[in-house]
C-alpha cells in the first residue's frame, strides 16, 4: 500500500528491488481491498524516491521515464504492479526495452499510454468553457486522469485569460490564475447560473452548429464514432441531444 | 438584421466548402489569445460526421458573379446578409474563448469587385490579429481576379490561403462558372505559391521576416457536378501538389442546388462513396508514396467502389506479395493492405528486439484483418497459401454496404470492365459477391 502519489510509487519500486520482492498487487491506502493476504504500508520517502526517478533515465532511457509517468496517470487497471514489474525488467535490459514494443510486459504500458494521450487529444477539441465574470470555468469527466497532459495546452492558448478545468471523475482541477497554474484537489464545484452574456453566445454557438450539418450527407452513426457519447454530457451543442 | 440571423444565414452559404481543418501552422502562443498547434483539433462533429474546427462563415453572401452550382449565386432568389468586421471579430474571439473552434475560415461572395470584397475581408483579419490580438488560426479564401497586391496582403494575416478551382475542368469551368477562368484560378496559386517559397527564405534569413501563410494553401474541387472522371480529377491533384506545393486538395460531392441542364437532376445523391474514395487515393499519394498512375489508369479511369484503391492496387499487383515484415523496407510494408504509418513503424521499431510472428504484431496493435493475406512472419516463413477468392473476399470495403445501390449506378459507364454493373443486382452483398467471383477470375 502507498499514498497514491508518483513519489510513493517509486518508493514501492525502491522497497521491491532492495527487498528482492515483488508484491501481488499495489494499492492506494485508502482503496486497499480487506485480505487475509499480508501486507506492507511503504510510507512515502522523498529521498528515496528521487533516487529512483534519476535511476530510470540513467540505467533505462528518457523515453521510459516518460511511458512510466504518463501510464501512472491512466486508468489502466493495476498500472502500479504493471509499472513496477515493467521498471524491474528494464533494469535489465536498459535502453532496449522500448524497442521491444511486443513483449507482453511492455506492450499493455503502450496501450495504456495510446488510451489517454487519444483522450487528451480529444479532450483539447472537446472541453466547452463558459465565461463567468471574465473567467473560464470548464467540467470534464474523463476515463484518465488528463488534467497534467492538457494543462500546457491551455496554459498557451489562455495565456492571458485565468481559467478553470474540473475533473468531476478524479475529482481536482486545474486552475490557472494571473499566469500561474495550479493542480488543487476538490470534492465539488458549484457553478452559478450562466448570465445572459453567456447564453447568448452558446445559442449561437448551437445555432452555428445545427446549420453547418450538411442534411444531404446525415450520418449519425459518423458522428458517434468520433464523439462517443460519454462526452456530450459536457458538450453545449451535444448536451440537448442526450 | 440580428447577429443569430445573419449567422445562419452565413454559415449556411459557407457549409459546402469541405476545408475545415486546423492542421500545418505551428505557432506556439505565450501573449495575446491563442495558439495555433501542427496536428490540428477537430472540435465538434456536426451530425453528417464532419470535423468543425473553425468558424466557417461568409463575410457576406451578396454575389455579383452567377456560378451555377453555387446557392449564393446572384440569380438565385434568397435573403442577403453580411457581417461588419467587428462583428465577426467579436463572435470569432467569444468562440474561441469558450473552445468551440481553433479558428476562422473566412470567405466571402463577391461586392460590388474582387478587390473591393478583398479589402473587406483584410479590414475583418486586420482588427482580429491586431485589435484582439489573436493568435488563433485563420484561413482565408482569396477572391477569384483580386490582385496581387491584396493576396500578399492577405497571406500576412492568414494561416493558409485558398484558391478553390472549384471545377475539375476547364471545359467545365467556361460552361458553369463563366465569372472564372482558368488562368484566374492558377495565377493566384502560382502566385501564392511563389510567395511561400520566397517568405521561407527570408524567414531561414531574418527570424522576424514576415510570415507569409504558414500552413500553405489549399483547394477545393467539386466533384460530380461534371462529367470528369476519377483518374483526371486525382492527376489534376498530383499535378496541383507536385507544381504548386500545395498543402491540401479538398472534394466535395455536389449537393444539387439548382435546376439546371447543365447540371445534375436536384434529386441527385451526393457521389459520398466517390468522395471517400478520392480522399483514400489522395492520402495514399501523400503519405504513402503512392502515383497517381499506380491508382488509376486510362483504361481504369474510375475507382472500384467495392474496393478501397489501396486494396485495389494489391490484388492487381499479386506478384509483389507476400511481403516479410521482418525484412521489407518502410516503402514496401506500407504496401501491405492494413498497414498505415503508424503500424509500420512499431514493426521497424519491435522487429529490432526480436522476429515477428502472428502474435507479436497483435499485440503492437497491428489489425491483421486484411494485412494476414499478405504478410510473411516468423511462424509463417513461406506466406499465406490462399485462393484468390478468399482474400477479396477479405478486402471488399464494409462502406459499400452502408451506400445504397443508387450510389453505385452513379459511377459513369466507363466503370472497370470487369465489373458486373451493380444495376443487375438486388442488393449490395449479391453484387459483392459477384465482384470477388469476376475479379477473382480475372486475375
Ligand atoms: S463567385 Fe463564389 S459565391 Fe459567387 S456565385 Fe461564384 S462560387 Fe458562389
Amino acid at each position: 500500500m502507498y499514498d497514491g502519489s508518483i513519489a510513493g510509487f517509486y518508493c514501492c519500486v525502491f522497497e521491491s528491488v532492495y527487498s528482492r520482492q515483488i508484491p501481488c498487487d499495489i494499492f492506494v491506502s485508502h482503496q486497499a481491498p480487506y485480505t487475509l493476504l499480508p501486507q506492507k504500508l511503504i510510507t512515502t520517502d522523498s529521498q528515496k524516491a528521487a533516487r529512483v526517478y534519476r535511476s530510470i533515465p540513467l540505467k533505462i532511457s528518457q523515453q521510459a521515464l516518460r511511458l512510466v509517468e504518463v501510464v501512472f496517470l491512466s486508468c489502466m487497471k493495476q498500472k502500479e504492479l504493471a509499472l513496477l514489474r515493467f521498471l524491474l525488467l528494464a533494469y535489465r535490459c536498459n535502453a532496449k526495452i522500448m524497442q521491444m514494443l511486443a513483449h507482453p510486459l511492455v506492450a499493455p504500458l503502450l496501450a495504456a499510454e495510446r488510451h489517454i494521450r487519444n483522450e487528451s487529444h480529444l479532450l483539447r477539441g472537446f472541453i466547452r468553457f463558459a465565461d463567468y465574470d471574465g473567467i473560464l470555468a470548464a467540467s470534464i469527466t474523463p476515463k484518465n486522469f488528463v488534467l497534467p497532459l492538457i494543462a500546457n495546452h491551455f496554459i498557451t492558448r489562455f495565456s492571458d485569460e485565468d481559467f478553470l478545468i474540473f475533473d468531476k471523475t478524479h475529482h481536482a482541477a486545474l486552475t490557472y490564475q494571473n499566469r500561474k497554474k495550479n493542480f488543487i484537489s476538490v470534492k465539488e464545484i458549484e457553478f452559478s447560473p450562466a448570465s445572459e452574456n453567456e447564453n447568448y453566445y452558446q445559442a449561437l454557438w448551437k445555432q452555428f452548429y445545427n446549420t453547418v450539418a450538411i442534411e444531404a450527407r446525415d450520418n449519425p452513426k459518423c458522428r458517434m464514432t468520433q464523439v462517443p457519447k460519454r462526452y456530450w454530457e459536457n458538450m453545449t451543442e451535444m448536451k440537448d441531444l442526450l | 438584421m440580428d447577429l443569430m440571423t445573419k449567422l445562419k444565414i452565413l454559415s449556411n452559404g459557407a457549409k459546402y466548402d469541405a476545408a475545415c481543418t486546423s492542421s500545418g501552422a505551428d505557432r506556439p502562443g505565450n501573449r495575446g489569445l491563442g495558439s495555433a498547434l501542427a496536428a490540428g483539433c477537430c472540435h465538434a462533429f456536426s451530425a453528417d460526421g464532419r470535423c468543425i474546427s473553425l468558424l466557417k462563415v461568409l463575410m457576406t453572401n451578396q454575389c455579383i458573379y452567377d456560378c451555377k452550382y453555387c446557392i449564393n449565386r446572384s440569380s438565385n432568389d434568397i435573403q442577403r446578409a453580411a457581417f461588419t468586421p467587428e462583428e465577426l471579430a467579436e463572435l470569432t474571439i467569444q468562440f474561441y474563448r469558450r473552445n468551440y473552434i481553433e479558428g476562422l475560415f473566412l470567405s466571402s461572395g463577391i461586392i460590388k469587385n474582387p478587390d473591393y470584397t478583398m479589402e473587406k475581408m483584410i479590414a475583418i483579419l486586420e482588427i482580429l490579429r491586431r485589435k484582439y490580438d489573436f493568435y488563433g488560426y485563420v484561413h482565408a479564401k482569396t477572391i477569384p481576379g483580386a490582385s496581387p497586391e491584396l493576396i500578399y496582403k492577405l497571406g500576412l494575416l492568414a494561416d493558409r490561403l485558398s484558391v478553390n478551382i472549384e471545377l475539375p475542368s476547364e471545359r467545365s469551368l467556361n460552361q458553369l462558372a463563366p465569372h472564372k477562368t482558368k488562368q484566374a484560378i492558377l495565377t493566384p496559386m502560382r502566385q501564392i505559391a511563389d510567395g511561400l517559397c520566397s517568405s521561407k527564405e527570408e524567414r531561414f534569413l531574418y527570424k522576424h521576416a514576415p510570415r507569409f501563410a504558414g500552413a500553405g494553401q489549399a483547394t477545393q474541387m467539386i466533384i460530380g457536378a461534371t462529367p470528369e472522371n476519377d483518374f483526371s480529377i486525382l492527376r489534376l491533384a498530383s499535378f496541383l501538389y507536385e507544381k504548386y506545393q500545395l498543402r491540401r486538395v479538398f472534394y466535395s460531392a455536389y449537393i444539387p442546388a439548382v435546376e439546371d441542364s447543365l447540371l445534375p437532376a436536384l434529386n441527385t445523391k451526393p457521389p459520398l462513396l466517390r468522395e471517400h474514395r478520392l480522399y483514400q487515393a489522395d492520402w495514399l499519394i501523400r503519405q504513402y508514396d503512392f502515383s497517381a498512375d499506380e491508382i488509376l489508369s486510362e483504361e481504369t479511369p474510375n475507382f472500384n467502389p467495392y474496393l478501397d484503391p489501396k486494396c485495389n492496387w494489391a490484388i492487381n499487383n499479386m506478384g509483389r506479395f507476400p511481403i516479410d515484415v521482418n525484412k521489407a523496407s518502410r516503402e514496401d510494408l506500407l504496401r501491405i493492405p492494413g498497414i498505415g504509418p503508424i503500424s509500420a513503424k512499431r514493426i521497424i521499431i519491435a522487429r529490432k528486439a526480436g522476429k515477428l510472428g502472428i502474435a507479436e504484431l497483435k499485440r503492437i496493435g497491428v489489425v491483421l484483418k486484411r494485412a494476414q493475406y499478405f504478410i510473411i512472419t516468423r511462424d509463417n516463413p513461406s506466406g499465406p497459401h490462399l485462393n484468390n477468392e478468399t482474400v477479396l473476399r477479405a478486402l471488399i470495403d464494409p462502406k459499400v454496404y452502408r451506400t445504397d445501390m443508387e450510389q453505385l449506378s452513379l459511377f459513369p459507364e466507363e466503370t472497370d470492365p470487369r465489373l458486373p454493373s451493380p444495376q443487375d443486382f438486388t442488393s449490395v452483398t449479391q453484387a459483392a459477391e459477384e465482384v470477388v467471383l469476376s475479379l477473382s477470375r480475372s486475375l
